[in-house]
């Protein structure tokens, strides 16, 4: 099967709660939607941030606006106040996600970003 | 009875500049004006600033020359303004804000004053009652582990106070620690009578979701956007308002005549943003489900919403501890090319064998080592590069240190004075910081009595 990046079906962007980081991720279109939904699990999610994610991943779904929402635990290095990380508050956690390889089911069209 | 409210969002954190709430003032047609100041560790910092000075303790860029250029124009077109901003000083705030008042002649303005969200002389009674404040990121079961480091604690309150106040005519209230979203919510259950009971839930869930969606000011309107390479003017961006209706639907946009952009996108990056379950978005003022609602574009920077829905109020309010936890130590230098890369692995192993000649251990001290322009947003997510291929790194090392003297030594360990290759840029190194950590945890709201008074000018 053809592959593709994240980057290809949706946008991603993310924020922080305490040690926690999420990440949104906005798919294109409906039939985008569905092919994420089926593929970024949070086993995926923690084999593509490695150490950067150290707790629990969720994964929540908004199909009304097409969009899944992704809880990675114990993931800012002790939260924004007390990380060694440069990027204390994890506004670039959502670039990472764009990498995620998601495999083309058969007769899949991929509608590009708007 | 209005069946309609305009509500503008002046500000997202501390400082936050004031012209594009004073464009919303003059050219958004508005009803109130409401200002989150406070971000997760504003409020400890703001702690330990009145500790070393009583006068102070809330957002003073914003109570002060903030409120200088916007309380008149402001009262004058009869907005009422709704801010955090007290941080943990809301008396010696408003007193600021009393004062311009007064040069301005505004004689009839009366001013509110929240409090309850200050929960620190509680904490020990609720301990000794058997409520162990049990760390909601890491699972650690007890405060009484960091009990003597702790500087501040703050209930994340609702709209209850403000809607007192604005019940008693406050032109301009002044809270601490309410969550963003009840800046929002408070008008517009003062507005449409709104209670905390059946049949409102949805309809205090629709407000939830969109105090949500504005809290942040830019965030909605082209701030940190998807929409970056497109995004009009974004050296302007107005900052959003929403025009809610009593049947729990609504319209975002954004000030008339300035840059960015109010679209679905923009409104979906807002709705994802800091949210966790999204199903169960909870607030202390109810709980919005944030998978009902439904976008539509309309245009002309025009975005509605409807369907949304909601659930009554959680029982327990969410708490930050903050407490004291040593230091950060940081250097940055920049090293270039040939050997870049191998330059900054000898630079490393430096620094890492400085510390243990001072008796530190590397790892307990979690010295942490960036290669700025390589990895230092996304580590091990991503690949090194060939070492032809680097022109220059910028070096990054960081660690906890137990004291401010340590830090500094640990920064000297990192610097100039030791046996660093050749043509190595250094720079002045940033000063090590203290650490206040967050403790997250929940409160049961019977324990967090809200109070407010109004205060008038003259």
């Amino acid at each position: 099967m053809p592959r593709m990046l994240l980057k290809d079906l949706a946008y991603t962007r993310s924020g922080d709660k305490g040690d926690i980081s999420n990440v949104g991720i906005l798919a294109f279109s409906k039939q985008n939607f569905e092919v994420l939904r089926q593929q970024v699990t949070p086993q995926k999610v923690k084999e593509l941030y490695r150490d950067l994610v150290k707790g629990e991943v969720e994964v929540y779904d908004m199909p009304n606006i097409d969009a899944l929402q992704v809880v990675m635990h114990n993931a800012l290095g002790g939260g924004a106040t007390r990380t060694l990380r440069w990027d204390e508050t994890g506004k670039s956690m959502c670039l990472a996600m764009l990498y995620m390889e998601i495999e083309a089911p058969e007769g899949f069209t991929l509608t590009p970003p708007p | 009875m209005v069946h309609k409210l305009r509500l503008g969002a002046g500000s997202g954190w501390a400082p936050s500049d004031p012209q594009p709430a004073l464009e919303l003032i003059e050219k958004g047609n508005i009803d109130y004006l409401c200002f989150d100041q406070l971000a997760e560790l504003t409020m400890a910092v703001l702690q330990i600033t009145k500790t070393r000075d009583p006068k102070r303790g809330y957002a003073w860029q914003h109570i002060i020359d903030g409120m200088k250029m916007l309380l008149v124009p402001a009262h004058k077109k009869g907005i009422k303004l709704i801010t955090n901003g007290g941080g943990v000083n809301c008396e010696e705030a408003a007193n600021q804000v009393l004062n311009i008042a007064r040069e301005n002649n505004l004689n009839d303005l009366k001013i509110g004053i929240v409090s309850g969200d200050d929960i620190l002389d509680k904490l020990d009674a609720c301990r000794h009652k058997g409520w162990r404040f049990r760390n909601l990121d890491t699972g650690e079961d007890d405060i009484d582990s960091i009990r003597e480091r702790i500087v501040s604690a703050h209930a994340y309150i609702g709209a209850d106070g403000i809607i007192g106040a604005l019940g008693e005519g406050a032109h301009v209230v002044i809270t601490g620690r309410v969550s963003d979203n009840a800046l929002f919510v408070a008008p517009i259950m003062h507005q449409f009578g709104w209670q905390y009971q059946e049949p409102y839930w949805n309809l205090i869930g629709a407000a939830v979701t969109v105090g949500h969606i504005i809290e942040c000011a830019s965030w909605c309107c082209g701030q940190n956007s998807v929409l970056w390479e497109r995004m009009p003017q974004p050296w302007a961006l107005g900052y959003p308002l929403t025009e809610f209706y009593e049947d729990g639907t609504a319209i975002i946009t954004k000030a008339p005549d300035t840059g960015g952009l109010v679209n679905e996108w923009t409104i979906k990056e807002q709705l994802v943003y800091e949210v966790h379950d999204p199903r169960n978005y909870l607030m202390p003022d109810g709980i919005a489900d944030l998978t009902t609602l439904k976008l539509e574009d309309l245009g002309d920077d025009r975005v509605r919403i409807s369907n949304m829905t909601g659930k009554p109020r959680p029982e327990t309010l969410k708490v930050q501890i903050g407490y004291s936890d040593g230091y950060i130590a940081e250097n940055l230098t920049i090293i270039g090319a040939p050997q870049a890369l191998a330059k900054a692995k000898r630079m490393e192993e430096v620094g890492r064998e400085r510390l243990k000649q001072m008796g530190l251990n590397p790892d307990e001290l979690q010295m942490r080592v960036d290669y700025v322009g390589i990895n230092s947003l996304l580590g091990p997510v991503v690949p090194m590069p060939d070492e032809d291929s680097v022109n220059e790194i910028g070096l990054r090392i960081a660690a906890k240190a137990k004291t401010a003297v340590e830090a500094q030594r640990i920064v000297a360990s990192f610097g100039m004075m030791t046996g660093t290759p050749v043509g190595v840029g250094f720079s002045a190194p940033r000063a090590p910081r203290p650490v206040i950590a967050l403790w997250p945890t929940l409160i049961p709201r019977d324990e967090v009595p809200i109070n407010f008074v109004v205060k008038e000018v003259s």
